[in-house]
C-alpha cells in the first residue's frame, strides 16, 4: 500500500577482529540494522531499540512488498511512542541471530562453511558491544534512550551500564536482571527439544533438512509461557477445530492448532542453532555480576564501581505486566531497586493486562502513554 | 481524593530541608513533589496506584513508582529517605497502622495530614442532617468514596502515642484561615485538618 513507509535492512561489515567476553575472537562480523526517522544536526536524538529472542532488526515500517510491518511497528513511527518525527530510531539484529547479523548459520571465514556449533558462545554483553560499533559507525555519540522488552530489556540495561556516558536513559519492559531457575528450565526444555531432533545432527544441518520438529516444539513451549492462563482459556478454552477426530493424536483442540501454527510459522524464519545460542546468552545473563565483578574486557564501566557515578541522575523506566508469569513483576521491581541504589532516577509502572508476557508486543496504548511522557521529560 | 489544600503544600515545603530525600505516598499528579523538587531541590520519588497519575508524574519528569501502599513499602530499605509524606491519603488506606510503621522504617521523618472528622460542621451534619458531609467523603458517596476511614484528631493523637511516635511539629488548620502550631482548647471540635511532622520515639 502506498501509505506504508518502506525501510530496508542495511548491513555493517566489521573487518576488524571482534573480541568476545569469553576471550574468543571472531575474525569479523556483520551487523544487520534498520533506522527510522532522521538524525538531528547535533546527532543527539537517537533512540536504540533492542529486540527480544525471536526479533530482528526489522522493528518498524514495511519491507518492500511485505504486508506485515516490523515487530514493534505499533510503537515506532510518526506520532507513535518512539516518534520518528522527533527521534532517530535504530534497531540491530543481535549477533548469534539469524536475521542478517553474524550467527551460527553464517559462513565461518576459516572454512567457508556455516559455523554451526563452531560459532563461539556469546553473551548479552557481546550483543550490545556489537551495537556499540554500529552506533560509532552511525556517528551517534549520544543516545537519548535505549529501550527493549524481554531479552531486549536485558540488552538495554547492559549497554546502559557498560556505556553510561553514551545514554541519557533506558526503558526496560517485562524483563529481569537474571533468569530464575524456572526461566532457565523452560529454555532448557526448548533447547533439548531441538537437540533431540535427529535432523539437528550436532548443529550440522545446513544445506540439509533443518530440525524443524525440535525447533517448533521449542517455540510451542515458548508460546505457552508468553500467554497468561486466563488469556489462553478465554481465547481457546476447550474449543475444537474440525469435526473429524478419528485420527488419534492429531491436533483437535484449538489451542493445539494455535501452538502448531506458531511452531510452523517460526521454523520458516528462525534458525535452530541461533535459538540455542541466544537462549543460552539469556540464561547466562546476570547484570549485577557482569558490572560489579572483576575487570572485564568490555565497556567504559569495566572497572569495579567506575562509571556508576556517570549513571547518577540518569533516568530509567521499568514496566511490567500483571499477568506476565514468565517475567513476573517482582523481577522488574528488583531492577528498580538495583538502579535506585546506583542513584539512577528510575520509575516503575505495572500495566494491568491479561495478555501475559506477550503484552509488551500487544498492549500498545498503555505503553505508549508511559513511554511518551517519559521521553518528553528527558532534557533535550 | 480529599481536597488538597494548598496550605498543606506550603507547610510541607517549609518543613522539608533542602536537598533531602523524599518519598511521597499517594503522590497523585506529582504537584507537591514537583514543587519540592524545584524549591527544595529534593531527590524525590512518588508512589501512586493510578496509571493516569503515573503518566502525569512522568510528564513532569518525576520519578514515580506504581504500587498499592497498603501492600507495604518493602521496596525500600530502612532509612532510605529523610521524609516520607502521606498527604491527604491516610483516610483512603486499608492498613493505616502498617503504613505509618513502614513510613518511619524507611524514613527519618513522616509527614501526615489528617482530616478531623470531629470538626464541628462534620458533627453538625451528622446530628442535624443525618448525613456525612461531602467534604469528608471528598468526591463520592458512602459506597464509592475513596475515603474509607473517619478519624477524630484526639483518636489520631492517641494512636501515635500508642505506636510510640513523637510529634515533632504540627499545624492545625481552623476556619477563617487560622493556623496554630500549638494545641488549642477544644481542638478536636475546632480543627478542620492537621498536619504532623513525626519521628519514631526514642
Amino acid at each position: 500500500m502506498s501509505t506504508h513507509r518502506i525501510v530496508q535492512t542495511r548491513f555493517l561489515h566489521v573487518d576488524r577482529p571482534f573480541r568476545l567476553e569469553s576471550g574468543d575472537t571472531m575474525a569479523g562480523l556483520t551487523i544487520a540494522y534498520e533506522t527510522y526517522g532522521e538524525p538531528n544536526a547535533a546527532r543527539s536524538n537517537a533512540i536504540l531499540i533492542e529486540h527480544a529472542l525471536s526479533g530482528s532488526a526489522h522493528a518498524a515500517f514495511h519491507h518492500e512488498g511485505d504486508a506485515r510491518p516490523g515487530w514493534w511497528d505499533a510503537m515506532i513511527g510518526p506520532g507513535k511512542a518512539f516518534d520518528t518525527d522527533a527521534y532517530f530510531v535504530i534497531c540491530a539484529n543481535v549477533i548469534a541471530g539469524c536475521n542478517g547479523s553474524t550467527g551460527p548459520a553464517s559462513p565461518d571465514p576459516a572454512t567457508g562453511r556455516p559455523y554451526g556449533l563452531g560459532f563461539p558462545p556469546v553473551t548479552i554483553r557481546d550483543m550490545v558491544e556489537a551495537q556499540r560499533l554500529l552506533l560509532a559507525e552511525l556517528g551517534v555519540e549520544r543516545v537519548r534512550c535505549v529501550a527493549g522488552g524481554s531479552m531486549g530489556g536485558m540488552q538495554a540495561m547492559q549497554i546502559f551500564c557498560d556505556y553510561p556516558a553514551l545514554f541519557d536513559s533506558f526503558i526496560c519492559i517485562a524483563s529481569t536482571m537474571r533468569h530464575s531457575a524456572q526461566q532457565i528450565a523452560f529454555n532448557e526444555v526448548g533447547r533439548r527439544a531441538i537437540m533431540a531432533d535427529p535432523r539437528w545432527n550436532g548443529g550440522n544441518y545446513y544445506g540439509e533438512l533443518p530440525p524443524e520438529g525440535g525447533l517448533s516444539v521449542a517455540r510451542m513451549i515458548g508460546h505457552i509461557t508468553y500467554l497468561s492462563e486466563k488469556m489462553m482459556q478465554e481465547k481457546f478454552g476447550r474449543l475444537r477445530k474440525g469435526k473429524d477426530s478419528r485420527a488419534v493424536f492429531r491436533p483437535s483442540f484449538e489451542v493445539e492448532h494455535y501452538l502448531d501454527h506458531q511452531g510452523v510459522a517460526f521454523v520458516r524464519r528462525f534458525d535452530a542453532n541461533s535459538y540455542l545460542y541466544i537462549t543460552s546468552a539469556i540464561d547466562n545473563f546476570d547484570l549485577v555480576s557482569s558490572i560489579s565483578g572483576p575487570s572485564r574486557h568490555r565497556g567504559e564501566n569495566r572497572m569495579r564501581g567506575k562509571g556508576f557515578d556517570t549513571m547518577r541522575r540518569k533516568k530509567g523506566l521499568v514496566i511490567s505486566f500483571t499477568s506476565d508469569w514468565l517475567y513476573p513483576s517482582q523481577q522488574s521491581q528488583a531492577i528498580v531497586r538495583f538502579f535506585s541504589g546506583l542513584n539512577v532516577r528510575v520509575s516503575y509502572a505495572e500495566i494491568p493486562t491479561d495478555h501475559g508476557h506477550d503484552a509488551f508486543l500487544t498492549d500498545v496504548n498503555e505503553q505508549t502513554r508511559l513511554v511518551e511522557s517519559f521521553l518528553s521529560s528527558l532534557d533535550a | 481524593m480529599q481536597k488538597v489544600p494548598g496550605h498543606a503544600h506550603d507547610l510541607i515545603e517549609q518543613w522539608v530541608e533542602p536537598s533531602s530525600r523524599v518519598l511521597d505516598l499517594g503522590c497523585g499528579d506529582g504537584s507537591l513533589l514537583d514543587r519540592l523538587k524545584r524549591s527544595r531541590q529534593v531527590d524525590g520519588i512518588g508512589v501512586e496506584i493510578s496509571q493516569d497519575m503515573i503518566v502525569q508524574c512522568l510528564s513532569r519528569g518525576l520519578s514515580v513508582y506504581q504500587a498499592d501502599i497498603d501492600r507495604g513499602l518493602s521496596q525500600w530499605d530502612d532509612l532510605s529517605f529523610d521524609y516520607v509524606i502521606l498527604n491527604a491519603t491516610l483516610l483512603v488506606t486499608h492498613k493505616p497502622y502498617d503504613i505509618i510503621t513502614e513510613m518511619l522504617r524507611v524514613g527519618r521523618y513522616a509527614v501526615i495530614s489528617v482530616s478531623n472528622f470531629g470538626f464541628l460542621p462534620n458533627r453538625a451534619s451528622v446530628l442535624f442532617r443525618g448525613s456525612i458531609t461531602g467534604d469528608v467523603r471528598a468526591a463520592g458517596t458512602w459506597h464509592d468514596s475513596p475515603v474509607i476511614r473517619f478519624v477524630c484528631l484526639d483518636e489520631f493523637r492517641a494512636s501515635l502515642r500508642e505506636m510510640g511516635i513523637d510529634i515533632m511539629d504540627a499545624r492545625h488548620f481552623l476556619p477563617l484561615g487560622i493556623v496554630t502550631r500549638t494545641r488549642i482548647p477544644l481542638d478536636n471540635l475546632l480543627v478542620r485538618e492537621a498536619v504532623f511532622l513525626l519521628r519514631r520515639g526514642a
